[in-house]
């Protein structure tokens, strides 16, 4: 099927009223999960996948997809009137995006947020389909081998890239990979660490797991913080109109940031949180005013906002094209395209092409639906930031609980919600990352059969990661990331120990 | 200024449960060959390395300080608390008392006084629950007690 051909045909799957109604869903309630800050776009899909047991499996994606882009959409909103950030990947907006609110600015500075998530996404889309195309016709070559360095090579990209205290990233995604063995081996039928409770045969309850770590320990976080905010001046559709010069300062840095946005997004390991960051220090690096940064300037917002939506769609071609999540959202996708039985990998494109298709096109309508819908509803997201978290949070907890126990009608799954909810509040305080937890957990059991049957097929002999030239560039990856982080720490050291 | 207790503490406690797991695993499960992994090799090496993590976060921190990080057990408790009787509630309460008791014991650790505006709160949230649940989508779940 051709780029064409496919787009026409994910056309006649994304505008079915049963499939578009979830797209709308889907991105407003991401927005709203955007808009307030304290539950990120992990929790919501958290909270999202029982509903999808109930739907078809591409509606169920599609919806789940519009909530994590949608939600960048809405990360910006707090960001910009409140300096908080809505969500992680719109962190970076808060340095530009707050002191322009400050000056009174407030209208444009989400005006430029909405309208380049929107040119990042597009940008996004298209990288997307030539690079799912290509890269699924590359990964028919993958062998077991390939698959369990490449994994490897991902998970260590994630617990190192961007983190100051790499030992910590690694061993909670070896604590998550342990998890990941809970339950029957498939090789052996042998029960691992399931101490005789049935419950725990199929392995430990994704949606449990997910809803403990994120929503659970949220809102526990957030109890007390999310009250302090302030409240958010009202801004109205007529306030958003930029000045021309506004405009002017626009269209490069939106380029520039959804560029490097779609490459770091399709890199497993980085994600959008990343890119934004990256992609905010790349203006300010080639700006003839970076003095101007900081204090209100368009680029400032611009480029980060493409390049968070930009890397938040390309995100799905390792996803869907090798079947390995880049990052723990991605991760969570995964986990329910499994659950409806679709197996994501090289094959999904020719094997299901609705369901591959029909996600590229409602990327297309769903950001449109965003730009259509949230340039003149911002006054009512902004009300959206006036709501006390204390009206909010009991009712998020009993649609956990609700959520939890109607994917299997089991009180033991609630227990499970409750005993790895304080497991995610003791992590989050003491900073270590139930992300990188979740990333191992997905993993973890891909990782072991890959690296069982490459080893069965190599009669044992390791150096079977060697021999295999696409192997081998993974391994050679990974040593060279790990070669760094130890550079780095200790290049630290060094300067800690020059200050003193 | 204080120790790094968050650090200290994560990081033992990660190199004890690798420890148990890979002393677990290594006493009940196969380990088997390269070859023919049995189903103990992997949870073995993971053990092993979380262990080893486990030691090379705690120890450094040993010698480092850090801003204290403000335990709200209060809060953990009163969310913990509200999930478990909500979530096994359900079943022998019924969902519209579970749902109540579960809202009120939530909101406890709301930094705001009053009980008036907790009670307004809890029978709203079990209003939306039975509408959306029960009514919405018929899980079909026990409403009331003795059901």
């Amino acid at each position: 099927m051709t780029a064409l051909d496919g787009i026409a045909y994910g056309f006649g799957v994304a505008l079915q009223p049963g499939v578009l109604i979830y797209c709308l869903l889907g991105v407003t309630l991401g927005t709203f999960i955007g808009v307030l800050p304290g539950i990120g776009a992990m929790a919501a899909i958290s909270l999202l996948l029982p509903i999808t047991f109930y739907i078809a499996p591409e509606a169920a994606l599609i919806m789940l997809a519009g909530v994590y882009y949608g939600a960048q959409y809405g990360g910006a909103v707090a960001s910009i009137l409140l300096r908080l950030p809505g969500t992680p990947q719109s962190a970076v907006t808060t340095l530009d995006g707050y002191p322009l609110a400050r000056q009174g600015k407030a209208g444009v500075a989400l005006f430029v947020s909405m309208v380049s998530s929107f040119i990042g996404s597009v940008l996004g889309i298209i990288v997307l389909v030539v690079l799912a195309g290509w890269l699924s016709r590359a990964a028919t070559a993958f062998g077991a081998a390939d698959y369990a360095a490449m994994m490897i090579l991902g998970l260590v990209a994630a617990s190192t890239i961007g983190s100051d205290r790499p030992m910590k990233g690694f061993a909670m995604v070896v604590l998550g990979l342990i998890l990941g063995c809970v339950g029957t081996d498939v090789n052996s039928g042998a029960q691992r660490f399931t101490f005789g409770q049935t419950e725990l045969l199929d392995g430990i309850n994704l949606v449990a797991l997910a809803m403990g770590l994120f929503g659970v320990a949220e809102v526990v976080g957030n109890i007390r913080d999310a009250e302090r905010q302030g409240v958010p001046e009202k801004v109205r559709f007529s306030q958003m109109m930029p000045t021309r010069e506004d405009l002017l300062r626009m269209p490069l840095p939106m380029l520039r940031g959804s560029t490097l946005g779609a490459f770091f997004g399709a890199l497993p390991g980085t994600g959008s949180t990343l890119s934004s960051f990256l992609s905010y220090a790349m203006e300010q690096r080639v700006s003839r005013h970076p003095e101007r940064f900081g204090k209100g300037a368009i680029e400032g917002i611009a480029a980060p906002e493409a390049a968070n939506n930009a890397a938040s769609i390309t995100a799905f071609v390792p996803t869907l094209t090798l079947g390995i999540p880049g990052d723990p959202i991605m991760a969570l996708m995964l986990g329910a395209l499994v659950i409806h039985g679709v197996q994501p990998g090289p094959l999904m494109l020719d094997a299901r092409p609705e369901m591959f298709w029909g996600l590229v096109v409602s990327f297309g309508i769903g950001n449109l639906l965003l730009l259509i819908l949230n340039l003149p509803l911002i006054g009512i997201w902004v009300s959206m930031l006036r709501i006390p978290f204390r009206y909010l949070y009991p009712a998020i907890l009993i649609f956990v609980c609700l959520g939890v126990y109607s994917v299997r009608e089991s009180g033991f799954d609630i227990v499970v919600v409750a005993v790895v909810g304080i497991a995610g509040y003791l992590m989050a305080l003491a900073k270590f990352s139930p992300a990188l937890l979740l990333l191992g957990f997905v993993l973890g059991p891909l990782i072991e059969t890959n690296l069982r049957r490459a080893l069965l097929i190599s009669r044992g002999d390791p150096i079977v990661f060697l021999e295999r030239p696409i192997a081998c560039g993974f391994v050679i990856g990974t040593l060279v990331l790990i070669l760094l982080t130890i550079w780095q720490s200790w290049r630290r050291r060094a300067r800690a120990r020059q200050v003193a | 200024m204080q120790r790094d207790w968050p650090d200290i503490w994560g990081g033992a406690v990660l190199a004890v449960t690798g420890l148990c797991v890979a002393i677990w695993s290594g006493l009940r499960l196969d380990f088997g060959t390269l070859r023919a992994m049995g189903p103990g090799f992997f949870p073995t090496v993971l053990g092993v390395a979380l262990a080893m993590l486990g030691v090379a976060v705690a120890v450094p921190a040993l010698r480092r300080g850090a801003e204290p990080v403000p335990v709200r057990l209060g809060d953990l408790a009163a969310v913990i608390a509200s999930i478990l009787i909500f979530g096994l509630g359900m079943e022998w309460l019924g969902m519209v008392p579970a749902c109540f008791i579960a809202v009120l014991t939530a909101s406890v650790p709301a930094p705001c006084k009053g009980w008036l505006w907790r009670l307004v709160l809890a029978v709203a949230v079990t209003a939306v629950t039975f509408v959306v649940f029960e009514l919405g989508l018929q899980m079909g779940l026990p409403v009331w007690p003795g059901q």
